[in-house]
């Protein structure tokens, strides 16, 4: 019985998944269990495994095309089997705005709601890309709103000419090096030498390439852009920053190292902020409606760097564990985070976020909140400061914390404490265990 | 001798008055130059009075002629037809006649001083015609050519020995006719004596006829020009001329041998030379390069202000050309920065059938390293080629690989010269074959073989199969 596979769901969150790539090809066989494809979500990329083995009868979601949850994305099934029925009906872009085939091809500029996701057939995408023209641009008719080579057709067919003058042979140079005509001068029609003009011009200019590219952001990058300018839309944020004296912070990650238990100062402030946290209920809150919603346990969300982005897992209740199970903890989800293979679940939830620059120096920095949480504590680097003490000069580690916080909670008297109480607890760590 | 200054505008001196002259001369007046135009024979140059006019006046006759004897084939007797030489002279006198007036009204109409004389440069802007000394701001040469006559033994000498002028004027057709060179004007006066009777032979030292045309056409024009009784040797070169009682023997070497023929008169067609000397142009300080002027791109000579167009520059020695730089020189004499594209010039044969090309050959294509595909019609598949007897022609396209531009198309069919000008005007616009072939051309007519050599191009003409693709 040939099974539907449908884009999975990964976290209570997820309402869809883009395609990042297929594992397997149409027509190979797949053992259960098997690696099958990549989706990327708006955190992460995961591998999904085929839930059970046969042959990959159909892949109706080609890489690139992002899908809701839960509708089909392949068919696997017995080599024979007629799939018809299964592949009927499957694959409903996302954003569940069906373009309507507009009456008028003349216009079809109106055609697809901003924002909404483009599925088109690959024999469309490469029609498109042939003629030049901007799939996204382009109405579809065929089901759920997908794209068809007839639609690309109409369209071209519809589109009114270029507004640019050109020759024949200019324009199809153009459309083939992805030129638009309009940035290329010319007295009066552009004729292909003034193309050949252009190119060498820009060439002297710049010896390799075209001096700019155009790349889609995958969905890891669309998901940050996203996450960070609604951050900033919805948060006026106040940064603070604090230098904190690291003498005894650094004798006692020694102390911690000559016992045999080696911690980071990230794992360190992790341990250190969660208890502050504790005693600011303000700063571990999110704000809902009018309400803030307190939150009675610190999930602190801790920054990790990838190659093309960065992710934000968190240590659940880092108020309540200790400083080796946090150390540990905090090893594993970056580990995981590196690899791709993050549960979705360890990176919904947090109510505080640490973010450490200090491996490339940074002094003071502003970061941005992750919402729907209140602050971010920016950690910069460790260096010697000269400072005065007991009427004497002398040199001690410092540190600069840069606190950023929601000023629609978090007045400046009650951040200024928090990070206070933070420098305390840092500077005498004894307190901890108080 | 009075020094006059042409005037206090600005001012343009034009040494010539052929096609490139007159040409420049109402150009230069259009755009408000007091212009002089010195011509030190007739008006209209070498074109008018010694060239393409008299040329085609003579053809003309002689297609008639042939026509009107060879036409039975389509159910047209006509008896008691001869060749009233007189009278074809005079048709060609009255043509050459009536085109030079009217170029003189032309030139009168606009205001252009025509001085009669031959002008020689005594400074950089100074020109003596005659009795009188012109000075100009800028000055435009169109001083053309003159036939050259090769230094073969006993040719110049030979009663027999005409140049392309002389052999438009001769008093009677001659029995036989030997052509030096098969470039264009021997092929075309070989054609028309060949027509009225005399025994022709054409000798072109170069392995091809027609220097300037696509060689798979050329073929099979020379297989027709053959089968029609033309006799040509190609790789062959006339050694010495020497006059005998019984004849004018020619003596040729032949890929095969030595050969001897004997012709009534002799056609020295091998090409033209600038005429330069006796302009003086050193004394203006004027570069020349290989018997040419020098010039550059605005076809200025090394004196900045003095132009030369036509066969003075040697650029490309037809008349069209001339016309088109005349333009171009005048317009830079008043101020623009034009550049001459020898691109869309045609070359045109105007024989039987008709033979016109633009743009590039195969060969001139491969020597370049560009990429290109040909699509091919013949005009046996083109009804109204066949209705006019034409089964030997073919129309040429040669298109880029990648995007179809048209890079040359060579046509050899009925009214080629005509149908050329469509080719040229897809080159100057870069049309590439799709353009062609969504153009509806009439039917029936030969440019439906020009649309659908384009559709072979493409693999996918109507009227013929189709190469299979490899």
């Amino acid at each position: 019985m040939a099974k539907l596979i449908v884009m999975p769901k990964l976290g209570l969150t997820m309402t869809e998944g883009t395609i990042a790539k297929w594992l397997k090809k149409e027509g190979e066989d797949v053992q259960a269990g098997e690696p099958l494809f990549e989706v990327e979500t708006d955190k992460l990329t995961n591998t999904i495994e085929a839930p059970e083995g046969g042959v990959l009868r159909k892949i109706i979601a080609e890489e690139g095309a992002t899908i809701a949850c839960l509708s089909g994305i392949a068919v696997i099934g017995a080599p024979q089997e007629d799939i018809s029925a299964l592949i009927s009906g499957s694959a409903a872009p996302s954003s569940g705005e069906v373009p309507a085939a507009p009456a008028d091809p003349a216009a079809p500029a109106a055609a697809r709601p901003a924002g909404s996701r483009v599925v088109a057939s690959p024999a469309a995408k490469k029609l498109a890309a042939e003629m030049g023209v901007d799939i996204a641009l382009v109405p579809g008719t065929g089901p759920n709103g997908r794209i068809t080579e007839g639609d690309v057709k109409s369209y071209r067919a519809a589109a009114p000419g270029p507004e640019v003058k050109a020759s024949p042979l200019a324009a199809k140079i153009a459309g083939d090096l992805g030129l638009d005509l309009d940035t290329i001068p010319a007295k009066g029609r552009v004729m292909a030498q003034d193309i050949l003009n252009h190119l060498e011009a820009g060439a002297a200019g710049q010896a390799a390439g075209p001096r700019e590219e155009t790349v889609n952001m995958n969905g890891m990058r669309k998901a940050i852009a996203k996450n960070m300018l609604a951050s900033h839309m919805i948060s006026p944020s106040v940064t603070f920053n604090l230098g904190i004296d690291m003498t005894r912070m650094k004798a006692m990650r020694e102390e911690l190292k000559n016992a045999g238990i080696q911690v980071s100062y990230t794992d360190l402030l992790v341990k250190f902020v969660a208890k502050a946290l504790t005693e600011f209920p303000l700063l571990n809150c999110s704000v809902e409606d009018n309400k803030i919603i307190y939150k009675r346990y610190v999930n602190m969300g801790v920054a990790v760097a990838l190659d093309n982005g960065l992710v934000v897992p968190n240590v659940t209740d880092a108020d309540k564990k200790s400083l080796t199970e946090i150390s540990a903890e905090l090893r594993e989800l970056a580990a995981a985070a590196r690899e791709g293979r993050l549960p979705m679940d360890k990176l919904k939830g947090g109510t505080f976020t640490i973010t450490n620059l200090g491996m490339y120096g940074i002094e003071s920095f502003s970061p941005i909140i992750n919402q729907p949480e209140v602050a971010i504590l920016g950690v910069n680097t460790m260096a010697d400061r000269v400072v005065a003490a007991g009427g004497e000069i002398t040199v001690r580690p410092y540190m600069n914390l840069s606190l950023t916080a929601d000023h629609r909670v978090v007045d400046g008297s009650v951040a200024a404490q928090f990070l206070q109480r933070v420098k305390t607890l840092m500077e005498h760590p004894a307190l901890i265990i108080a | 001798m009075t020094k006059e200054a042409i005037s206090s505008n600005p001012s343009v001196l034009v040494i010539g008055g052929g096609p490139g002259g007159y040409v420049a001369a109402i150009r230069a007046a259009q755009l408000g130059a007091s212009v002089t135009l010195v011509e030190k024979a007739e008006i209209g140059g070498t074109c008018l009075n010694r060239g393409c006019m008299p040329t085609k006046a003579l053809l003309h006759s002689s297609e008639v002629y042939e026509a009107a004897t060879g036409s039975a084939g389509i159910g047209i007797r006509a008896n008691d037809i001869s060749v009233d030489w007189e009278a074809v002279q005079g048709n060609r006198a009255k043509v050459t006649k009536t085109l030079t007036d009217g170029v003189r009204a032309l030139l009168r109409a606009n205001g252009v001083t025509v001085v009669a004389g031959e002008a020689v440069f005594t400074g950089p802007k100074t020109v003596k015609a005659g009795d009188r000394e012109l000075t100009a701001e800028k000055i435009i040469i169109a001083a053309g050519s003159q036939p050259l006559i090769p230094g073969i033994p006993g040719l110049r000498e030979s009663r027999a020995c005409l140049d392309s002028t002389a052999c438009l004027t001769l008093d009677h057709i001659p029995e036989s006719l030997l052509v030096i060179g098969g470039g264009v004007i021997g092929i075309e006066l070989g054609c028309v004596y060949r027509r009225f009777g005399a025994q022709v032979t054409v000798v072109e030292m170069l392995p091809k006829l027609l220097p300037l045309m696509d060689p798979e056409l050329t073929a099979l024009l020379r297989s027709k020009l053959e089968s029609e009784g033309m006799e040509i040797h190609t790789e062959a070169q006339v050694t010495s001329v020497e006059d005998t009682p019984n004849g004018t023997k020619i003596r040729v070497k032949c890929p095969d041998g030595e050969k001897t023929f004997t012709a009534e008169k002799i056609l020295v067609s091998v090409g033209r030379s600038a005429n330069l000397a006796p302009l003086g142009l050193d004394r203006a300080g004027i570069a020349v390069e290989n018997g040419f002027v020098k010039t550059n791109d605005f076809l200025e000579t090394s004196v900045p202000g003095v132009y030369a167009i036509g066969d003075s520059n040697g650029k490309l020695m037809l008349a069209h050309a001339a016309m088109a730089m005349g333009e171009i020189a005048a317009e830079n004499a008043m101020g623009a920065a034009r550049i001459f594209d020898p691109a869309t010039s045609p070359s045109c044969v105007y024989v039987g059938p008709e033979f016109a090309g633009v743009g590039y050959t195969e060969e001139q294509l491969k020597a370049r390293g560009i990429e290109y595909k040909v699509g091919r019609f013949p005009t046996r598949a083109n009804g109204r080629s066949l209705v006019e007897g034409c089964t030997e022609g073919m129309v040429k396209i040669i298109a880029g690989t990648k995007y179809g531009e048209i890079l040359g198309v060579h046509i050899l069919a009925p009214r080629a010269t005509d149908l050329i000008a469509e080719a040229a005007l897809a080159i100057r616009l870069e049309a590439t074959l799709e353009e062609l072939a969504d153009t509806i051309h009439c039917h029936p007519t030969v440019t439906e073989a020009v649309r659908e050599s384009a559709l072979a191009a493409e693999g996918r003409a109507i009227h013929i199969p189709n190469r299979r693709k490899a």
